[in-house]
């Protein structure tokens, strides 16, 4: 009897279990078509989920010509959209397609030339004149696995080479000799070519295994490319060498200036400052914000968020350029004297009494610079509209004067221009939205690509639909969106939005070519009553710049709990690890991550391991850390603290000039190490001598310190 | 039933009314004299009332001393997804700090453990947020949490100078090693309205007095003095004689109660619960303050000696 009622319980209990499992794995999975996530990258429609679920459902069945017909059901139109791939990757159906055609059997594969290989030979003659590029993308995506498949990839491959888009043109390559094994084209030249295109791309760590298959199977097999016959060998020596650094000049990864995220390289030299030296120079531009404000305005400038902004810096030769809430102003470095300025900073206590002031992201304020032209992001803090958007504005270096600005050019109208935008190839590159006081039902993000000497708009990509909808402030309440971060890698322009999305694109085109969807917060209520600003301060941190250390990129959202270390070449997630959500990347050598927040700590990457743990006084979650082979510098509100790498340990207290601001940023150049805080910049000089020893204290002097006092 | 009958019965209940109110007269009667035995309440110790055998008083007696060691309190906190995290963190600050603190090659100074508080972070209710809830998705953090108290003794040998040159070392140190100096100022923000109970200055560091034994020896022979002097007084103007001592009660003792403005005589935070101290949240003397409720037993003035109480 017994038995019976077990076996009835057993019963009636696992299937609850199995249904448990089944909502927690649900619960789990990142999804672009979850309704809670802040961001949707432009999803494909539910006909094309549907081809993509019957061509499984008759795959199963081996009924082949109803499961490709299955997917020649998907309009062209939605080639581009996106959908669920591999891994939490969000890829274009078109790739999709290719992946699920290349995964075919043997059987399948017959079947598929069987119905499909007329029509792919019929395309491929078409592919000429002004329609190969997009006959070629079309038979390439749909037509991949046909018997003219492998020469309409060699040729895309080409093409994208030719027009500079590296990146795709390896891909080409590479797919036929992983996924088309019994192709007629010459493995070798395949090789070589890939191994060229990654290397112009920047993926060097693909380039071994090329080598070391070449080197088994094809070295003694000539190849001809650019009119040169010679040994498949030959034509790699010239990459390994250059590989073998993984430097590449057009392939160096680009930060953004104000970014907080160094990568430790070790071609960089030591960096030691010298003995309880004053500063060479320093600007106080803080004193002269304050200067002439009566006890009560300073008290509200004090209690005001705007007196905590450090301004945004960024070199050009021997000159030092600063965004200070919208006022911009150049130094020459090595004397500190003003060069030009865009206005007064004693104006600051005008918006400073301004509630509408109170609610902007000081951090929102950006600058780049070339030699001959100065960027900035910012506003005007006296506009009474508490929302309007950021302007991105052009000066000459030589002067200020404005060369051209957003606000006056069409193309940006009801765009807000906010993170961290970048300068490459004469292009600026910025992430957009419709302002806060836009439709609810048209706020997309965008990534824009600005020429950089006329403002004109190269291209605009829509990254997602934000479903964090509008969001209302009141009362002064600040705007703690996170900002998106930007950086430029070979052809491929990466944005980390911070808010549940990586988005690759191309440099050139602008096409959005795949996402990663990471864990992150999901969609908050639209509404912020003032009741919020009795709640208890948060863990506030800025946005993480996306870091490269090996073939991993590690990325770690704003409002994420986890981070992940991806090969986006690959598209694969290599690991990832719970980490506190106050934590940001601010580092990385080939040992170690080093990460952000309330304290500095390092992460093994082998062991992916906690290794130490450092409380500098008032945290490390804002400022810019340097991170360095010999150490990590950060400058705090007492002092320059310089930190062993390998154990955390302080090694040195620099007070320097400055102690009692709130911190800021550390920039090194040429031979000074530049401090910038919420009110001064100030330049140390750089000795070189060896680190080590126990923690030291040095008091720095200030009577030698040469002031510019505005 | 007649009606005689029913007067009998009236009567006897009568009767029986009468025999309880006389009952309760003699108890309550008999109580006055014994609730007269005994002193008044704490509150009332400045007025004694019923007592009719003697003279109740009260004596103070107060001895100034300096403090011998200051205290400051530190916090080291961490927080993380993963609770290991959260060690490597919680034990690498807290390390720091003894490292920072056993740097300073003082034997005089010392850094005391207290307990450790293993809490969650993330989640939290706050009953003004009327708008979004809290995320229910969002996971706690574990957090750990223990005080540090760094106690420097010996310091009645240092001159102020010295003795400020000692504290802004230990300052310096506690923050420069990522330590949370907790304590100080909290300033009062009139908009905050729930923020009325977290207002009182209590200062970064304190300053004990805890080797006061001979000076509370001291402070209880003054209080003993004032209240015989203080009975003698009463006895002289009652013209009765005063006789000795019947019962002495402690009003106050160091260590009882609030011992003056920017004072505290708390016995201690936490693990120094049972310690015996004074403490100041300001550098000066610290009274030791005694007080005594004495009962003094008085008789008649003998015929022939007048009727003065001496």
């Amino acid at each position: 009897m017994s038995v019976v009622r077990l076996a009835i319980l057993s019963l009636l209990v696992v299937p609850a279990l199995a249904f448990g499992q089944a909502k927690e794995d649900e619960a789990d999975k990142v999804s672009n078509d979850r309704p809670d996530r802040p961001l949707q990258m432009p999803p494909a429609s539910s006909e094309v989920k549907e081809a993509f679920d019957d061509f499984e459902r008759f795959r199963r069945r081996n009924a082949w010509e109803r499961a490709l017909k299955a997917l020649f059901t998907i309009p062209e139109a939605q080639a581009l959209r996106f959908v669920d791939g591999q891994d939490g990757f969000i890829i274009p159906v078109a790739q999709n397609r290719r992946a699920v055609l290349a995964g075919l059997s043997p059987e399948g594969q017959a079947a598929y030339r069987l119905f499909y290989d007329d029509d792919a030979k019929k395309l491929l003659e078409k592919a000429e004149g002004p329609a190969e590029l997009k006959t070629l993308e079309r038979l390439y995506s749909e037509y991949f696995l046909t018997t003219v498949g492998d020469t309409a990839a060699d040729r895309l491959g080409d093409l994208h080479f030719e027009m500079g888009r590296f990146d795709r043109a390896a891909d080409c390559w590479l797919a036929v000799l992983r996924d088309y094994p019994d192709t007629d084209l010459s493995p070798a030249l395949l090789s070589v070519k890939a191994a060229l295109a990654l290397r112009r791309a920047g993926r060097a760590g693909e380039i071994e295994p090329l080598r070391r298959d070449l080197a088994d199977r094809y070295a003694d097999e000539k190849v001809t490319i650019g009119g040169r016959t010679a040994p498949a060998a030959e034509f790699l020596k010239p990459v390994l060498s250059a590989s073998g650094t993984g430097l590449d000049p057009a392939a160096t990864p680009s930060a953004p200036p104000g970014a907080a995220a160094v990568s430790a390289s070790a071609s960089e030299p030591d960096l030691k400052l010298a003995e309880a030296v004053p500063a060479d120079w320093q600007m106080r531009f803080g004193e002269s914000v304050v200067a002439g404000m009566t006890p009560q305005e300073r008290t509200q400038w004090d209690s005001n968020r705007l007196s905590g902004a450090v301004p945004a810096v960024t070199v050009e030769g021997t000159t030092l350029y600063a965004n200070y809430l919208g006022y911009v102003f150049a130094l020459d470095l090595e004397t500190g004297k003003l060069l030009w300025r865009s206005g007064a900073f004693h104006n600051l206590d005008v918006p400073a009494a301004q509630d509408q002031a109170r609610m902007l992201d000081p951090a929102r304020f950006a600058i780049l610079a070339s030699k001959e032209h100065v960027w900035t992001l910012s506003r005007d803090l006296v506009d009474p509209n508490q929302m309007s958007p950021f302007r991105l504005t052009c000066r000459r270096t030589d002067g200020g004067d404005v060369v051209w600005q957003s606000t006056n050019l069409p193309d940006y109208a009801q765009l807000d221009l906010f993170g961290t935008p970048i300068l490459a190839n004469e292009t600026v590159y910025v992430v957009a939205k419709p302002p806060m006081n836009y439709r609810p039902d048209q706020t997309h993000q965008y990534v824009l690509a600005v020429r950089a000497s006329d403002g004109k708009l190269r291209w605009k990509t829509e990254i997602g639909t934000l479903r964090q909808g509008q969001r209302y402030y009141y009362y002064g309440l600040p705007d703690d969106s996170p900002q998106p971060r930007l950086i430029q890698r070979g052809g491929s322009l990466y944005v980390d939005t911070h808010i549940g999305v990586l988005a690759r694109l191309d440099a050139e085109s602008g096409e959005l070519e795949w996402g990663y969807g990471y864990k992150t917060d999901p969609v908050e209520s639209s509404g912020r009553f003032f009741f919020f600003g009795m709640m208890p301060p948060s863990d506030s941190t800025s946005s993480s710049t996306p870091l490269r250390s090996g073939e991993a990129l590690f990325v770690k959202g704003a409002k994420s709990e986890r981070l992940y270390a991806l090969d986006t070449d690959r598209r694969k997630m290599l690991w990832d690890r719970p980490i506190a959500k106050s934590a940001r990347l601010v580092g990385a050598n080939d040992r170690m991550l080093f990460l952000g927040g309330p304290e500095l700590s390092a992460l093994d990457l082998r062991t992916r391991t906690l290794l130490w743990a450092t409380r500098v006084p008032g945290g490390s979650s804002e400022s810019r850390v340097l991170v360095r082979p010999g150490g990590i510098w950060q400058l705090t509100a007492r002092g320059i603290f310089e930190l062993d790498p390998d154990s955390g340990r302080v090694r040195r207290i620099f007070r320097g000039d400055d102690t009692g601001s709130d911190g800021g940023d550390l920039y090194v150049s040429g031979r000074h190490l530049v401090a910038v805080s919420n009110r001064t910049i100030a330049a140390y000089p750089i000795e070189a001598s060896p680190a080590g020893g126990p923690a030291r204290v040095d008091e720095g002097p200030t009577k030698k310190t040469r002031t510019t006092d505005d | 039933m007649t009606k005689s009958n029913s007067a009998v019965r009236i009567k006897g209940s009568r009767f029986k009314v009468v025999g309880i109110v006389a009952l309760a007269a003699i108890l309550g009667a008999g109580s006055r004299p014994a609730r007269a035995q005994f002193f008044g309440s704490p509150g009332a110790s400045t007025a004694p009332v019923g007592n009719i055998e003697g003279f109740t008083v009260s004596g103070k007696g107060t001895v100034l001393g300096k403090p011998n060691r200051l205290e400051i309190d530190l916090e080291v906190s961490a927080s993380s997804e993963l609770s290991a995290d959260a060690i490597v963190k919680y034990r690498d600050t807290k390390k720091r700090l003894q490292e920072a603190f056993a740097a300073l090659k003082l034997d005089n100074v010392t850094v005391e453990e207290r307990g450790l508080l293993v809490d969650q972070k993330g989640v939290q209710i706050n009953p003004y947020f009327f708008d979004a809830q809290p995320n229910r998705r969002s996971k706690a953090e574990v957090q750990l949490t223990r005080r540090l108290v760094v106690k420097c003794s010996e310091i009645r040998k240092l001159d102020e100078e010295a003795l400020l040159q000692l504290v802004a070392k230990l300052l310096d140190v506690a923050q420069d090693a990522g330590g949370k100096v907790t304590g100080g100022q909290n300033n009062f923000n009139p908009y905050y309205y729930y923020d009325y109970s977290n207002r009182s200055s209590t200062g970064l560091v304190r300053f004990i007095l805890d080797d006061y034994d001979k000076l509370e020896d001291e402070a209880y022979a003054k209080a003993v003095a004032d209240a015989e002097a203080r009975a003698q007084r009463l006895a002289r103007l009652s013209h009765v004689k005063l006789g000795p001592v019947t019962a002495v009660r402690e009003a106050a003792s160091p260590g009882s109660a609030p011992t003056g403005a920017g004072m505290n005589a708390r016995s201690g935070h936490d693990d120094d619960s049972t310690a015996k101290r004074l403490e100041s949240s300001r550098y000066q003397e610290i009274p030791v303050q005694v007080e005594l409720v004495v009962r003094f037993d008085v008789s008649a003035n003998p015929p022939g000696n007048g009727r003065t109480g001496d």
